[in-house]
């Protein structure tokens, strides 16, 4: 059946979470290309039919114009699906930006993704930076209303001994608690290596 | 607070004291923003404006705090600036994604004058790399003539595959001034009486003029 591949292919995409991704498909999507390619050569082949049998192919309506369209129709929708498919795993790479994630994906993320993609993230990251940068305002922090410009946290992972937030010097290392401006705490809780501490 | 930081820096331009100061106008633009489907006019006075106060607050905070002045009026003085700080940032956030979720279809249409020049920049760079990562991986295996990013074929007339925003969506506003017997849609049938400071739910397209002209409010 034509284009079953190819929804299949969306169902899986869909079945996920929102903002999470399935590792890259690649087998289906070969076999989608594949079928692309078929429906081309019988399009085609269709044409040529109705050419050699010197009828005007504009306005012959016989089997070979109905073959045709058929097989034009399957194309395009696999096309739709195929796009359908990378925009919407495009979006969330584009949402990784703004999760603070960092310069690199982790590698379970990286594993997701094909080349093409990996590529995407690295690009579109590089034009976020340069609007934050012409604008001289880091758009990647501030992501909540504040309610308190001084936050308790916890530390979850091993940071750093010595590290300078502001003017003064912190030991962040593991569980241990802190009272932070909440701007020098914003990226290491987006990174998951701190936690607000509400009570 | 925001009136006594006001007074100190005489912020609102001559022609907006009616309409109160400069953080009132940028939550108003942020709030409208955030209900629209669509990307709004940028407001680039008002942007340039806030930005500039953001930064003089910031640097009387860092005074105050050499100073040694009192610690709660500092940091009632620096949550004023986060607030602003957020709405600001908020705002600018909002928009950028919309860039990149309607990328094609703002470049397309005259939504694209609605934008700052850095993000005219943002939008152009987002479509070449989407334009790049698309045939990169799909759309240079596809046969000849179906390799269009926005036609699904040579055969398609128009620009078939460009996500739109939905200007269909039902939206709540306020109106600011009384508008009268507005006409909700192109054939007649519905005629709404608009008086000030009343609430609705509307279809955002059928007062998309209204919010261009300020008369009316998203929420």
């Amino acid at each position: 059946m034509y284009g079953r591949r190819a929804s299949q292919l969306l169902k899986e995409q869909s079945s996920c979470e929102e903002g999470q991704l399935t590792p890259f498909d690649q087998g289906a999507f070969d076999e989608v290309i594949k079928e692309c390619d078929e429906h081309n050569n019988k399009l085609q082949s269709s044409i040529r039919k109705i050419e050699e049998q010197s009828l005007d192919i504009q306005t012959t309506r016989n089997e070979d114009h109905f073959g045709a369209v058929i097989h034009h129709l399957s194309l395009i929708r696999n096309k739709r699906c195929l796009m359908a498919y990378m925009y919407n795993r495009a979006e969330v790479i584009q949402g990784y930006k703004w999760k603070n994630i960092g310069r690199l994906l982790p590698q379970e993320i990286q594993k997701k993704l094909n080349y093409s993609e990996q590529e995407y993230f690295k690009n579109h990251s590089a034009a976020v930076d340069s609007y934050i940068n012409e604008l001289d305002l880091d758009l990647t922090v501030d992501m909540v209303p504040p309610k308190d410009p001084y936050i308790r946290v916890r530390v979850l992972d091993e940071i750093g001994d010595e590290v300078s937030l502001g003017d003064r010097a912190v030991s962040l290392t593991k569980d241990s608690l802190h009272f932070l401006r909440r701007t020098d705490a914003e990226p290491y809780i987006s990174q998951g290596l701190m936690e607000e501490f509400l009570e | 607070m925001a009136s006594s930081w006001d007074e100190e820096f005489g912020s609102a331009g001559p022609t907006e004291e009616e309409a109160g100061s400069d953080v009132e106008l940028l939550k108003r633009a942020w709030r409208n923003e955030k209900a629209s489907p669509e990307i709004l006019q940028f407001q680039s006075e008002l942007i340039r404006r806030v930005h500039e106060q953001i930064q003089l607050q910031e640097e009387r905070v860092e005074e105050f705090v050499n100073d040694k002045m009192d610690d709660l009026v500092v940091s009632l003085h620096q949550m004023d600036l986060d607030r602003t700080q957020y709405l600001l940032k908020s705002y600018l956030r909002i928009r950028l994604h919309k860039i990149e979720k309607y990328m094609f279809h703002i470049s397309k249409t005259d939504l694209l004058n609605r934008l700052s020049e850095q993000e005219q920049i943002f939008t152009q760079r987002c479509i070449e790399i989407m334009e790049k990562h698309l045939h990169q991986s799909v759309l240079s295996k596809l046969p000849y003539g179906y390799q269009s990013v926005t036609k699904q074929s040579i055969s398609s007339e128009e620009d078939d595959m460009v996500p739109a925003p939905e200007l269909d969506t039902f939206v709540f506003c306020k109106t600011k001034s009384a508008v009268g017997a507005f006409q909700l849609d192109e054939m007649g049938d519905e005629i709404v009486d608009l008086v000030a400071d009343d609430l609705y739910v509307l279809r955002y397209k059928s007062i998309k003029g209204l919010v261009e002209n300020g008369q009316i409010d998203l929420i």
